[in-house]
């Protein structure tokens, strides 16, 4: 809270209506175009950190979710949609035109950290220029590819070229100064630290980091435009489960079926929603399990029990949801207005493995809090290091486990709620710790809460009358939303807020797809936590930070 | 149990052919350093390929090779045949030919401390090659040449992850060699002498008689504080979890032999288990009565084998449970905790073997 | 396609580099030195290639790789289910050096894709490749992306195809089982040339393309160049 002025702390609380939202930011509201989530103001494009600037310190919008930007027949256009971390249902979305033959706009970065990176995105997928902006490159894409592939005159077949620019003399002195020597080092993109093919810049003055940059992109599957060629009703659904793939899928389809119904105004059955529930926190424990698993690889080093362990219990989570959907991994088991089909016969059969695996769960935990977090080993390893305080955390978008390690008490389930959540018991964990041990502490203990609703789930289907199992509402054939409705919806994903912004254009495919990812602002706090600590102290915040690189670079 | 230690196997030889010469010498040292290596080479291919996957394993609930021969025994030729038959690739602008001997002289290092280690009897052969009476000294020498190995292999690389490796071994491995042999050294002090046979002569007396059990006097129970600091300093020597941050494959890829290939990379695989072996030869010398045990003398290399494999799966079993220190924290325990707790345990032993004699 | 004529492929449309390389292309990858100096085999060097062999396709280290969705897949083949160790094949290598087989597990972007050939090219003959998934084959159901390579086979060259998306572990069990069995017969699929190679920027055919970037890659830059048009 020390950021904030003494005299607007209370604001942060207060509900403004829309109207009382355009009288503060009074001239600067150049016209209003309001989302279905929330309301838009128009603003011009050097006004920016003006704008934003006053939501967040008077009006206490202290959390920029995403940026998504869009080019327009007459115009580009980048959105800022804001929320509160206290209240996430209190939204106000940002719209900034630009201008179609030289589109540049204000930069966000020194109100919001976060727009840094997300800025770079819509910088090289659309070609919208920021101003002010600290360091405007590519961030996904080669920096000498030509064209922005999501703009409209990209031409998808025209050759490229990408560079591999490190092979210089690894000895040679990198970043000499006067004082110091300090070598340069690639850890990745191909390296048994990096989870994937994440690429860290880093700057070493002896063991310790001086400076990390992380360099994204190696996995940019062009999940943005796959989903803009899909039809909303079948052909999208599929992909989410993709972007985190570390079993999270169901969690994934939520968070598009939540955008996608809210925006074709679709109800789902309250029996679906109970079915999704349990889904979804299956998924949880099995992404929490394997964020358990790699940390242990990246602390303990390989063919660690640990791991082993973890990964047994995955299996078993594993097993649970194949009977439910019929994959292992990618489910794709959620529809438009339900899910695809009901729990398997015998359904007594599914309710007792699935209580055998909730019975069993306790001892496992137990296991792991003997194997690692009691370990004193393993406390002098993670307590205090990579260190990411609350306010840092928040202006950096930092949702999910990480924001909840750090003591922001943030969770869309409970805040924005969404499925059955807000009929069940549960908690939502938070540690105050801000290290790299909070954050594997808050997915161990979150595990035990998706558990919990797991079990009062299965509680309510098994006497969930027969004849009041809907699985589907009734959807259309085809989804055609109507032209120019635009929607932001988020749910809380494994890894944290994981938002959809969609706008329609009156076909059967969505004109814009815009996903926010909870790790691609996550990551972007690496740099805090890593620079002045140990090499294995990067390689231990980086696994705490427990990113998916397919949802990092979508 | 045995009084006059058995003749070395050696002049064994030379007695029992009547090659009594300069030339008998030789030819019986010869013999007997082939033996032994031998010996120690078998264990490591025994234990690389083989049974670290299975103790491994057995402690993450799988079963690990069990396709190849009986109990996936084969893979032992297979895989060193496959490896030895791989392309040997010299990066561009390596240091050689300190690129070269390093890998050599590993595994050479760790087989000469052998020389020195007294390996029980089989029958009337007594392997033991030589009894210096600086033995003991002698054998911390030959362990430690093997940091001047990653130190070299890491700087001749080229390569960024090697050379951190490489700096990390020689700090581990200064922190550590102190108290490891500040510790020894405590013993020495009971034993009143660095020759090896006579270490582990003075650990054949009974210490106790428990329920009819002669326990003997070994250091281990004379001094388990002792026995503990210097199993700790002896994990961090031969660099195992948690001290395995000159190789940390989560962190700096390979370390010192990230570079390294095929032929190479099969002398720093078995120089590693090599290592871990002396270091268990080392451990039982010194604390564990060496190749002493119940039953006839003629079998104790029986309780030498038993002791080091014995060693060799508590490292293993460190790899499964125990996480890695980070470097300035293994140094500061090394330097503020282990080097004064070990010149703590000197002080006290002399003291009380001053006022004791 | 007519019923009568299922699997029948108009050459004349098939102008991909890679099918033609793929032909044409001899496997020589298991020929020693040794082998090379007697010219013809003889007998004693036929046993010992055939104990070669059997060594090669018993023992093999694999290299710890992840890329995508597939890893976590490959993860849960290591790990305690399903074993892969049991073939002896489950020894995973952090370093390339010390690899024998690179399963390639995910989709491969333009980024990514002169990393994965520079970690091959650092792996030691004789190397294999499995590739994992739909995307090494075809780019999956990412192949319409503007930014994916349509399979790993456009890079580096690939020994076995395991397909599903992802494959269960089991299908990547048997597909490292049918690798092995392959080597230890000798067989192997050949190396052919790819389609994107790794050069250095000034060896590039000048074009528009070329030409524009010409002064921001330095001329002994490595560099990938991407035909999107000509890919299958």
């Amino acid at each position: 809270m020390s950021l904030e002025r003494p005299d607007t702390v209370d604001d942060g609380a207060v509900e403004r209506t829309p109207d009382e939202l355009e009288a503060l930011l009074g001239d600067l509201v150049v016209d209003r175009d309001d989302h279905l989530n929330a309301p838009g103001f128009v603003i011009r494009p050097d006004t920016v950190q003006e704008t934003l600037s006053v939501l967040k310190e008077q009006a206490g919008y202290d959390h920029l979710s995403v940026v998504s930007a869009q080019e327009y027949e007459n115009r580009y256009e980048s959105i800022y949609h804001l929320k509160k971390y206290d209240d996430p249902t209190q939204e106000v979305s940002v719209v900034v035109p630009a201008d179609k033959d030289d589109p540049v706009s204000e930069s966000a970065e020194p109100v919001f950290r976060t727009a840094d990176w997300h800025e770079r995105e819509a910088y090289d997928l659309i070609g919208i220029e920021y101003d002010d902006h600290p360091d405007l490159r590519r961030i996904l894409l080669p920096e000498t590819w030509q064209g922005h592939p999501l703009s409209m005159d990209y031409d998808k077949d025209r050759p490229q070229i990408a560079t591999l620019p490190e092979h210089a003399n690894p000895l040679q002195d990198h970043h000499k100064d006067e004082e110091s020597d300090t070598m340069f080092l690639n850890i990745g993109p191909h390296h048994p630290a990096t989870h994937g093919v994440l690429h860290l810049k880093t700057v070493l003055d002896g063991e310790q980091v001086v400076d990390v940059e992380p360099d994204i992109g190696y996995l940019h599957r062009s999940e943005e435009q796959m989903a803009q060629n899909g039809t909303y009703r079948h052909q999208i659904m599929p992909y989410p489960d993709r972007w985190d793939y570390i079993s999270a899928g169901l969690l994934n389809e939520w968070a598009y079926a939540r955008a996608a119904e809210d925006l074709a105004d679709i109800e789902v059955p309250e029996y679906a929603q109970v079915i999704r529930t349990m889904g979804a926190e299956m998924c949880r424990i099995a992404a929490h399990m394997l964020a358990l698993a790699t940390f242990a690889l990246d602390i303990n080093g390989d063919f660690t029990a640990t791991f082993m362990y973890a990964i047994n219990d995955r299996e078993r989570v594993q097993n649970l949801l194949e009977d439910l959907t019929g994959q292992r991994l990618m489910f794709n088991y959620f529809r438009l207005g339900g899910v695809v089909w009901d729990l398997p016969e015998p359904r007594d059969e599914f309710f007792s493995k699935t209580r055998d695996f909730l019975d069993q769960l306790p001892e496992s935990i137990e296991e792991y809090h003997n194997l690692i977090t009691s370990n004193e080993i393993f406390q002098m390893r993670t307590i205090d290091t990579g260190v990411l305080p609350p306010e840092v955390a928040k202006n950096y978008g930092a949702t999910g486990p990480v924001a909840r390690g750090s003591g922001v008490d943030y969770d869309l389930r409970r805040d924005d709620p969404y499925g059955y959540y807000d009929e069940l018991d549960w908690d939502v964990i938070t540690e105050d710790g801000c290290d790299n041990f909070s954050r594997l502490l808050v997915r161990m203990r979150e595990v035990e809460e998706s558990a919990k609703i797991i079990e009062q789930c299965v509680d309510l289907l098994e006497d969930w009358p027969e004849d009041e199992r809907n699985i589907q509402a009734n959807v259309p054939r085809t989804l055609r939303p109507d032209d120019d409705t635009e929607i932001y919806r988020a749910v809380e994903a494994a890894k944290g807020e994981l938002g959809i912004y969609i706008r329609a254009d009156g076909t059967d495919k969505p004109a814009r797809f815009k996903i926010r990812s909870p790790c691609f602002s996550n990551l972007q706090t690496l740099p805090e936590m890593a620079n002045g600590e140990y090499i294995p102290d990067v390689v231990a915040a980086l696994g705490s930070l427990d990113i998916v690189l397919g949802e990092v670079d979508r | 149990m045995g009084t006059a230690p058995a003749q070395l196997f050696p002049e064994y030889l030379v007695d029992t052919f009547g090659i009594d010469s300069v030339l008998g010498d030789v030819v019986a040292s010869l013999i007997g350093a082939a033996l032994v290596a031998n010996i120690i080479l078998a264990f490591s291919g025994v234990a690389g390929p083989w049974a670290k996957r299975k103790i491994t394993a057995a402690f993450t609930d799988r079963i690990a090779v069990d396709r190849i021969g009986p109990f996936g025994l084969l893979i032992i030729p297979a895989a060193a045949v496959q490896l030895l038959a791989k392309e040997l690739i010299v990066p561009e602008g390596v240091d050689r030919p300190t690129w070269d001997i390093a890998p050599i002289l590993l595994p050479a290092s760790a087989m000469l401390g052998f020389s020195v280690i007294p390996m029980g009897q089989i029958g009337p052969l007594n392997i033991h090659l030589a009894d210096p009476e600086v033995g003991l000294a002698l054998v911390f020498a030959f362990a430690s040449i093997a940091s001047v190995s990653l130190v070299m292999a890491g700087y001749a690389s080229n390569n960024k992850y090697s050379f951190l490796g490489g700096l990390r071994a020689v700090a581990q491995n200064l922190a550590y060699e102190i108290p490891l042999i500040v510790t020894a050294m405590s013993v020495v002090i009971f034993a009143g002498t660095l020759q090896i046979s006579g270490v582990v002569g003075a650990q054949t007396e009974t210490l106790a008689t428990v329920a009819g059990f002669d326990i003997p006097a070994w250091f281990a129970f004379v001094n388990p504080f002792a026995f503990v600091l210097f199993l700790t300093a002896n994990m961090a020597e031969i660099g195992r979890n948690p001290f395995d941050i000159p190789e940390a494959p989560t962190e700096i890829v390979g370390g010192y032999q990230t570079e390294y290939s095929s032929a190479y990379f099969v002398l720093f695989y078995l120089g590693e288990f090599v290592h871990i072996f002396l270091g268990g030869a080392i451990l039982s010398v010194v604390f564990l009565g060496g190749a002493s045990g119940p039953g006839p003398e003629s079998i104790s290399f029986i309780w030498f084998v038993v002791k080091v494999w014995g060693f060799f799966l508590f490292t293993q079993w460190a790899r499964a449970a125990i996480p890695r220190v980070r470097i300035d924290q293994l140094i500061e325990i090394g330097w503020k905790g282990m080097l004064v707790l070990s010149f703590a345990n000197l002080v006290l032993t002399a003291v009380i073997v001053g006022v004791i004699a | 396609m007519s019923s009568d004529q299922p699997f029948i492929t108009d050459e004349s449309q098939v102008v991909t580099e890679t099918r033609d390389a793929r032909m044409t292309g001899q496997g020589d990858r298991f020929n020693s030195r040794l082998r090379e100096a007697f010219g013809s085999s003889p007998f004693i060097l036929t046993k010992f290639d055939k104990f070669l062999n059997w060594c090669r396709g018993s023992s093999m280290f694999m290299l710890q790789f992840g890329i995508a969705c597939c890893s976590i897949e490959m993860m849960h083949t290591y790990a305690v289910k399903h074993d892969l160790d049991r073939f002896g094949s489950g020894v995973p290598r952090a370093s390339p050096r010390q690899a024998d087989v690179m399963i390639v597990p995910g989709t491969i972007v333009s980024k990514f894709a002169p990393r994965m050939k520079r970690v091959y090219d650092q792996m030691p003959e004789p190397k294999f490749v499995v590739g994992m998934g739909s995307c090494t084959i075809s780019g999956g159901p990412f192949q319409e992306g503007y930014n994916v390579i349509k399979g790993a086979e456009e890079v580096i060259p690939i020994d076995i195809h395991v397909p599903g998306c992802p494959p269960r572990p089991e299908a990547l069990v048997y597909g490292v089982v049918k690798l092995q069995e392959r080597v230890a017969n000798g067989e192997a699929a050949p190396v052919t040339v790819k389609p994107y190679e790794l050069e250095e920027f000034s060896d590039l055919e000048r074009d528009e393309l070329v030409d524009k970037l010409a002064d921001q890659i330095d001329d002994d830059e490595l560099v990938m160049r991407y035909n999107f048009a000509d890919s299958p």
